[in-house]
């Protein structure tokens, strides 16, 4: 895959849609080199890093939080279709009303008392993730008039090789924001876009209690660069 | 090949779900030299960063990956949060010179990934802990040319265990950046 290629995938710094880009986006040309070794090898995290009820973020509070349940399904694989295993995956999130429990964030909206928002989970032996959790609201923003972030859920991974390493957004299907939001749109490329869509699994759900979604991740693969990462 | 999952900011609230406890600690399960790294982010009207989120990874002592993590802790990577007033600081141990495979010297060094609000997708750098004289084979040295010295750290005229390196997104004396 060319570097080309790779600049399709990923959103360019400069996005001026984005506006917090224009002061924050590098202006000089990246360096191209060869990875350095440790870019090959990525840090390893033990079983103990997480625990299970890392892994379900409704029953953080006393009781279970406002909204409708969801579980987040997916897959981590490399561009080569293998699985990454034993890797660290995050989640953070706003709660059902849009809003998060971060002190930044004073919009018109209640907090939740029973939802914090914070997860993580390893991979399993087949790449394999799962998180119990409720839907995100969508939130008003200051980006230009009227502007409105689609209800998303933002991912952190890991991979298994420094090179690998990703920080993504979840973004939910027929959300009528989505046309609208220049994050989504900063990706060009239609089917990496679509990718940061997860889709509607009903029997990943449990019935009569909560949807099921599933959102699988495609991380660089053995091929990826031009450098052979 | 399937189309790769892109990169997306990390927003302003990242805390929320990011934070690991002494996260700016990082553990080796091997010996060596104490040192720490503290600078502050810049944007390119000068202003401080102070919702970024700085991330390194680092060989052991002997220019070795890390051994894999132990109890609950990860080993040779670093992740902390920049305060009010842009600043970030680390205590690692100094991480050892390396051969790539293609024999190329690599001096001391930290590999540096920095995301932000406006940061549609992370920046990644490296930062030399080494007297500049001794990183002139390194290839990424050789490749930024007169640029690199914004990637070499200072060591504090005080404390000789304490480097000062300064993260420059835009502007003049940005910091030079890799392609991943």
């Amino acid at each position: 895959m060319s570097a080309s290629d790779r600049i399709e995938i990923d959103p360019p710094y400069d996005y001026p849609p984005y506006k917090s880009t224009a002061l924050r986006a590098p202006k000089q040309s990246l360096i191209r080199i060869a990875p350095h070794p440790l870019e090959m090898a990525g840090p390893s995290f033990p079983k103990a890093f997480v625990e299970e009820s890392d892994a379900d973020l409704t029953t953080w509070g006393k009781g279970a939080p406002l909204g409708e349940k969801m579980i987040l399904v997916g897959r981590v694989t490399d561009e080569d279709g293998g699985p990454v295993r034993n890797s660290l995956v995050e989640l953070w999130q706003c709660n059902a009303s849009g809003r998060y429990a971060h002190p930044v964030d004073q919009h018109d909206a209640p907090l939740d008392p029973n939802f914090l928002g914070q997860g993580k989970v390893l991979t399993d032996s087949e790449g394999a993730y799962r998180f119990v959790t409720v839907k995100p609201g969508a939130y008003p923003w200051k980006n230009h008039p009227w502007a409105w972030r689609p209800a998303h859920i933002h991912l952190s991974l890991f991979g298994n090789a420094y090179a690998q390493r990703l920080i993504t957004q979840v973004f939910f299907p027929g959300d009528p924001l989505l046309p609208i939001d220049p994050v989504f749109n900063s990706v060009s490329n239609e089917a990496a876009r679509q990718r940061m869509v997860c889709s509607l699994d009903l029997e990943q759900g449990v019935e009569e209690v909560a949807l099921g979604y599933r959102f699988d991740i495609v991380l660089r693969g053995a091929n990826a660069t031009p450098m052979g990462v | 090949m399937i189309v790769r999952t892109p990169a997306q900011t990390i927003g302003p609230f990242f805390h929320v779900g990011l934070k690991w406890e002494d996260g700016n600690q990082v553990a080796l399960g091997s010996t060596g030299e104490r040192i720490a790294l503290t600078g502050h982010v810049y944007d390119g009207a000068g202003a401080v960063v102070t919702d970024a989120l700085l991330e390194t990874w680092q060989s052991d002592s002997d220019g070795n990956v890390p051994a894999p993590g132990s109890a609950a802790k990860v080993h040779g990577y670093s992740r902390t949060a920049t305060n009010d007033d842009g600043r970030f600081s680390i205590e690692t141990l100094m991480p050892g010179a390396c051969r790539g495979p293609a024999g190329e010297a690599y001096a001391p060094q930290l590999h540096v990934m920095l995301f932000a609000r406006g940061l549609l997708k992370a920046v990644r750098t490296r930062v030399f802990l080494a007297a500049p004289d001794a990183i002139k084979d390194d290839p990424l040295a050789r490749a930024a040319g007169a640029r690199v010295t914004t990637l070499i750290a200072a060591k504090d005229a005080k404390d000789p265990k304490v480097w000062r390196w300064d993260v420059r997104l835009q502007g003049k004396d940005e910091t030079v950046f890799i392609e991943d």
